[in-house]
């Protein structure tokens, strides 16, 4: 066994056995951990077919980012686990239903039909000069710009979308406005004022 | 390429040995002798005041879903810079383009009052 399948194996592993643990282990914050460690390993496995910028990208979008937002997510549902499973009996036939129809199209999409060496044969080698960010970037930039402005524009829509739904105004709250704070003259705050002295009896 | 990653590996195997090693020689060697008062939840001296698993405030999400979106505009940037020199203007304006874009939804984030915490 050469040293790249074994780590091929090894990473192999670890996606396998967090992505069984993201649906299995009973507290959601842990199983969005274990789709984490998913994510890094599954970054392992890219960089072992010499995808060197999208393992990255991987780590740093996925692993950064989403992941945070997915704990977010997990955080604020009210997550009462009593709650949860109370109706149960009342979903289980229509989760069954989707969990069936899901599994009919991806056994249909990616059966084992659509894999094999001879189907997929392995990329080949890059000598140690091979950079794939370059390669990427050569591309990126110039045969594919237009999908790549889109992908802008996407994102400008996101970004009014997430404003739109979650931006609300509470006109109650208490808050310090750093601004005026450090704008203050002596003149707002202090009033002096001249008057007799004043003498005890 | 993948003899590049050599210290990487190194390091990964150093970090994972350090880890497993300092705690499970606490596991091991540590004195455990634990009652329920020990095991309660508190809260800075206190009994704990409600259940940890609370609500989280809506804005945190949009934070999040902000530093997303300039996040990838970032794994963007990187190839960008790498290639420069090979795509020379027409890649240097397809980018600008790509900036000019978000500007907007950033201009229209920031007059929105979403990066402002109240």
């Amino acid at each position: 066994m050469t040293a790249e399948q074994f780590f091929f194996y090894a990473f192999a592993a670890m996606t396998v056995a967090s992505a069984a643990m993201v649906i299995t282990v009973r507290n959601p914050v842990y199983a969005v951990l274990s789709l984490v460690l998913t994510f890094v390993a599954s970054a392992g496995l890219w960089l072992l077919l010499e995808a060197e910028f999208l393992a990255i990208a991987l780590v740093l979008v996925y692993v950064g980012a989403v992941m945070v937002l997915f704990l977010f997510v997990v955080m604020m549902l009210d997550i009462n686990l009593a709650r949860l499973k109370e109706g149960f009996i009342r979903y289980l036939p229509l989760g069954v239903a989707v969990a069936v129809a899901m599994a009919l199209m991806m056994a249909l999409v990616v059966g084992p039909e659509h894999f094999g060496l001879e189907r997929v044969p392995a990329p080949e080698r890059h000598g140690p000069e091979y950079s794939n960010t370059e390669a990427l970037g050569r591309v990126l930039y110039t045969v594919y710009v237009y999908p790549f402005e889109i992908a802008s524009v996407i994102l400008t829509v996101a970004i009014v979308a997430a404003i739109a739904l979650t931006l609300r105004r509470r006109p109650h709250t208490k808050y310090q406005n750093p601004d005026e704070q450090i704008a203050v003259r002596r003149e707002d705050r202090v009033r002096l004022v001249s008057m007799k002295p004043e003498r005890r009896e | 390429m993948l003899e590049h990653y050599l210290p990487v590996v190194i390091f990964l195997v150093v970090g994972l040995g350090v880890g497993v090693v300092m705690i499970s020689l606490g596991f091991v060697m540590g004195r455990r002798r634990p009652d329920a008062e020990k095991l309660s939840p508190y809260e800075c001296g206190f009994e704990a005041f409600e259940d940890s698993r609370m609500k989280f405030d809506v804005r945190y999400y949009l934070v999040a879903i902000l530093f997303i979106i300039f996040d990838l505009e970032i794994a963007f940037l990187f190839p960008w810079a790498v290639v420069l020199e090979d795509i020379g203007l027409f890649g240097f304006l397809a980018m600008v383009l790509f900036l000019g874009i978000l500007v907007i939804g950033f201009i229209y984030e920031w007059k929105k009052g979403a990066l402002e915490w109240e």
